[in-house]
């Protein structure tokens, strides 16, 4: 908010920022592992996919790690050892995700062993989607709110993946209830600047997801990096993540629940 | 606590009265200082007596002197940057009470900064210290041609902006929270408007500017970089005057005048800027709401030989929104009420009673919801200063300061939220000082001294203990209790000592404490950054500076070498974890990690002080690290402001009268910061990898102004002058920002986008005077 401030009130200094695409010298550090493993209260099977980083000035087509041994097991003692379908690709044979249960994530390449482990919290329920409007300078700008009631509980944490017509809108949307705790959500699904605006005649889906406070700082703390440097943002770092043994990347249990919306 | 701290203080001061009093009798000459066109008292004006080479003082901030000699004739010497030299005679048989006035000189002797390191001021031990000249400040261009002291500060050695166009500043090494500003003694918690573009200071109301770099003497504390002390002028005592200013951004207006003539005087100063103006009239931005003021005003009253009251205040507002669907405002209020009393003719008081006052507001309405932040810093503040004028070798300067603080963190309310009303919490900061000047003869001087700094924890919302992340305990206070309380010693001490007729060599050591620390997780300082007081967990923060200086001067002092060596050691910083919300958790103390730092450096300062052309090379060599539990694995890191090269050339050509050009070419490495080292894919996402912190650079910054100041002859009683200044004259494009971000045109490649804000911004400014 501050940001388009500052560039705001340049602009009636009679300035505009300009912007340019620069080269930098940027050194590369060594290539690590990335696991994005996911389990939800879906049908299976539920994905653990593996690859590796590359250099900020490489293409950006991640090699597949293909000769891992990944397992998945819960509280309830299911033990599923996933199979590689292709390209670092690992889905699951059997286990289910159910709400409440605990997940224990195993990773094994060249002799190296990743785990995680997450909590599969509570389902809330996603009543409906509704419209916000807002008028600025004449002009109606559209975004979505997700209506949930939050239970009495403190601590509970949603991810929402926006899809406007089929693009996905690329802002981290995670909310928490430290200022709502207990109440019917209003607040929209609003990026930063440079996100997807809805527009009148959209077509919005909404997918959203009961997430673990792990999960919520790991994408709170993405949120909060970009736009880095002295205009704003914090300093950035790899975020907050759930996994042990030096691999970059996030294992979550979370549910999902998905509605759409017309923007009319 | 209260009692056992007065108890302290007063043994103090018993020690130092014991070692003056043996002092013997003599006669006293004592008096104040002034302006004689406008009445202002002049700060540090050096008084000589021509027949006892080596015996001087300096007027203190209330222009006040005094000088004991046996009695005789003599002829006094009061010299002033910017005056006529006065040269009195006096035949001294018994005290005598004598304010002596000095006449501005004309314009073409002057120059911009004066520091202690002058000549005359050889007589000043203090170290790393800058006054600014308002009145010549004018002439060096700055952005928008708003005249500004904390722009022209940060051209100084040691003094780095916070960003391109930004009023904010870093000094030595320290964070832009670890300078204490004040405004007639007040503390002014955010020096910026206009999210910094700005500072809070008219240039019109201020008298003068001076920066200590850390080794402040005993009556300044509570900071740990540097003090910015700023007063207030006094307003013409003499005559009205109306003064005023038409720029592109701003427009200025001052009245000043005596309310009896040679006896009390006051002034008001306005400032606003005016873009909401344009704004409303284009379609685009009609709801755009973006403005700030400020208001200062002054006035004093002599009730008689040896009292004087003094009243001012500050007021100041910024205001951003969108309709009434948005809104951000911030401002700070400052008021502080002065009684000069001198008790004897070697002993001067100064009580002043201060309150400060910093606001900040969110308001975000859309249809019947809305949602309101607001957070609140309030400061009660006691000061009684005693200057004592032992005898010519001895000035002992002891007080107290009490400040009460109320903190309110930020508090939301609203129809979307349950409101979470916090108390705020209360903080009683205490200290005792006692200082003395020793100036045994012409070529040594010491300032030697004491301060005794308490903070106590009092009432207000819950402290919770951490220990090792988990919650070790609670505390309540009620209201007006107290919790506990540091104790802090911050021994200081600086000498000089001239070796020869124009070369002086400097030491100094200071322990700074500071007692309130600012929460800010952006790179950029924002409004919104909250301060909070010690707590159970939070320490205060303690820096320890040594520094070494050399100073020589050349062709009658003409031009000027000084150089200052500093080595500072920081205990008890502060910085979040990431992924923090510091707006909205419920304690803020959860989410806090604690370090060190430090911070080391060379500035240089080559002046011209004299002729048709003046002006300064200043060039700093520094190294600034942090070392947070948490951060970077543990290890020493780069600040952000650790700028390895920062380069200023500033020169003022006068061509006559009328005319003159003047220039500044600024050259700095870049900012520490973060760039990403490798990239990866998380849920169809490209995420960025990263390795040790501040470990890259921005690119390096540079650019030249230019301007032209037409100073119109005098018509009768007006007085007017113009100024066109050109910033950025051959359109460097400096990064403001640098992103990393997808090619849209070839989602595979990552590309790197700067953002540079100011190239050839062209202002002009219009003054006049009657």
């Amino acid at each position: 908010m501050f940001k388009k401030y500052i560039y705001c009130s340049l602009l009636f200094f009679g300035l505009s920022a300009c912007k340019k695409e620069i080269t930098l010298p940027l050194d590369m550090n060594q290539s690590m592992l990335v696991i994005d493993a996911v389990i939800t209260d879906e049908m299976g099977p539920y994905y653990v996919k593996l690859n590796r980083s590359l250099a900020v000035t490489d293409a950006a087509t991640f090699p597949g790690v293909v000769n891992a041994m990944v397992v998945i097991k819960d509280n309830f003692g299911q033990i599923d050892t996933l199979n590689h379908t292709k390209n670092g690709l690992y889905l699951t044979n059997k286990i289910k995700g159910v709400y409440g249960r605990t997940y224990f994530l195993e990773v094994l390449v060249d002799g190296n062993k990743y785990t995680a482990q997450s909590t599969m919290p509570q389902k809330v329920v996603l009543d409906s989607l509704r419209i916000n409007t807002f008028n600025i300078n004449g002009t109606i700008r559209y975004s979505v709110i997700p209506v949930y009631e939050d239970p009495i509980s403190l601590g509970n944490s949603y991810r929402f993946i926006q899809k406007i017509n089929d693009t996905l809108d690329k802002t981290f949307h995670v909310f928490n209830d430290n200022l709502n705790n207990g109440k019917v959500n209003q607040r929209p699904l609003r990026g930063g600047t440079d996100s997807l605006e809805v527009k009148l005649n959209d077509l919005v889906a909404v997918e959203m997801q009961c997430i673990t406070r792990e999960t919520y700082l790991y994408y709170y703390t993405l949120n909060q990096q970009s736009g880095a440097g002295p205009g704003g943002g914090t300093t950035p770092s790899n975020p907050p993540s759930n996994l042990i043994g030096g691999a970059l990347g996030l294992f979550s249990a979370h549910t999902v629940q998905k509605r759409g919306i017309n923007i009319k | 606590m209260m009692l056992k701290n007065t108890g302290l203080y007063f043994s103090f001061l018993l020690l130092f009265l014991a070692v003056s009093l043996s002092a013997q009798e003599k006669m006293v000459i004592n008096g104040s200082i002034r302006d004689q066109q406008t009445g202002e008292s002049l700060i540090r004006a050096a008084i000589k007596i021509n027949e006892i080479p080596g015996l001087g003082v300096l007027s203190n901030e209330y222009g006040f002197y005094a000088l004991a000699l046996p009695s005789g004739k003599y002829t006094i010497t009061v010299s002033q940057i910017g005056y006529e030299k006065l040269q009195q005679q006096v035949d001294l048989k018994a005290n005598l009470s004598l304010t002596l006035y000095l006449i501005p000189t004309t314009s073409l002797k002057e120059v911009v900064v004066e520091s202690s390191k002058k000549n005359d001021n050889l007589l000043k031990p203090q170290m790393g210290t800058e006054t600014l000249n308002l009145n010549a400040i004018r002439k060096v261009p700055v952005i928008f041609g708003e005249k500004d002291i904390l722009k022209t500060l940060q051209l100084l050695p040691g003094v780095k902006s916070a960003g391109e166009g930004n009023s904010g500043f870093y000094v030595r090494g320290g964070g832009a929270d670890q300078n204490l500003i004040l405004l007639d003694e007040a503390p002014v918690y955010n020096a910026s408007h206009l999210l910094g573009f700005f500072s809070t200071f008219n240039s019109d109301a201020i008298k003068d500017a001076t920066l200590i770099k850390g080794n402040g003497p005993a009556q300044y504390g509570g900071r740990l970089s540097s003090v910015l002390d700023v007063k207030m002028k006094e307003g013409n005592n003499q005559d009205f005057n109306v003064n005023g200013g038409l720029g592109l951004i701003s427009s200025r207006l001052s009245v000043e005048g005596p309310l009896q003539k040679d006896k009390s005087s006051f002034i008001v100063s306005g400032r606003r800027t005016y873009a909401d103006i344009f704004l409303r009239a284009s379609e685009e931005f009609k709801d755009n709401i973006l403005y700030f003021y400020d208001l200062n005003m002054k006035a004093n009253y002599k009730i008689d030989e040896k009292n004087k009251l003094f009243i001012s205040g500050y007021f100041g507002k910024d205001e951003l929104g969108l309709g009434d669907s948005f809104g951000i405002n911030w401002g700070n209020k400052t008021g502080t009420i002065r009684w000069n009393r001198i008790l004897s003719n070697k002993l001067f008081l100064n009580t002043s009673f201060i309150y400060s006052d910093y606001n900040y507001n969110v308001q975000l309405k859309n249809g019947a919801t809305n949602f309101n932040v607001n957070s609140n810093i309030k400061d009660l503040n006691l000061k009684q200063d005693y200057s004592f004028y032992v005898n010519p070798k001895n000035t002992l300067r002891f007080g107290f300061n009490s400040i009460l603080h109320t903190i309110t963190p930020s508090t939301f309310s609203g129809t979307v939220i349950n409101s979470n009303p916090k108390a705020g919490r209360n903080g009683l900061e205490n200290a005792i000082y006692i200082s003395n000047y020793y100036k045994p003869n012409d070529d040594l001087s010491v300032d030697y001294g004491m301060r005794l700094s308490a903070y106590s924890l009092m009432g207000g919302d819950e402290y919770v203990i951490y220990e090792n992340d988990l919650i070790k305990n609670k505390i309540k206070l009620d209201k007006n209790n107290f919790g506990k309380t540091y104790l802090n010693p911050e021994p200081r001490i600086t000498a000089n000592y001239r070796l020869a007729e124009q070369v002086s060599i400097k030491a100094g050591y200071a322990r700074n404490v500071q007692h309130l620390h600012l929460l800010s997780n952006s790179t950029a300082s924002s409004p919104s950054d909250q301060w909070i007081g010690n707590s159970y967990n939070i320490q205060p923060e303690i820096a320890d500076q040594i520094s070494l200086g050399y100073v020589q001067g050349f062709q009658k002092n003409n031009f000027e070498l000084s150089t200052e060596l500093y080595f500072k050691n920081l205990q008890n910083q502060l910085d979040y974890k990431d992924g923090a919300e510091i707006n909205t958790l419920a304690d803020i103390e959860s989410a806090l990690l604690y370090g060190i730092g430090r911070a080391y450096g060379i500035e240089l300062l080559f002046k011209k002080k004299e002729g048709v052309l003046t002006g300064w090379i200043s060039y700093t060599l520094s190294k600034t690290e942090r070392k947070i539990n948490g951060i970077n694995q543990n290890n020493w890191y780069n600040a952000k402001q650790d700028r390895t090269h920062d380069l200023s050339i500033v020169g003022v050509y006068t061509i006559n009268s009328s005319w003159s050009v003047s220039s500044v070419f600024v050259f700095n490495t870049g900012d520490a910061v973060t760039f990403p080292t490798g990239k990866y894919l998380i849920q169809g996402q490209t995420l960025y990898q990263y390795a040790s912190r501040n470990a890259n650079r921005m690119p390096s910054n540079h650019r030249m102004d230019l301007s032209v100041t037409y100073d119109k002859k005098r018509k009768k009683r007006i007085q007017e002058s113009w100024n066109f200044s050109l910033y950025n004259v051959y359109g460097r494009e400096n990064a403001y920002q640098i992103n990393f971000q997808e090619d849209p045109k070839d989602a595979s490649r990552t590309q790197v986008i700067q953002t540079s804000l100011f190239r050839w911004v062209p202002s002009i400014t219009y003054q006049f005077k009657f």
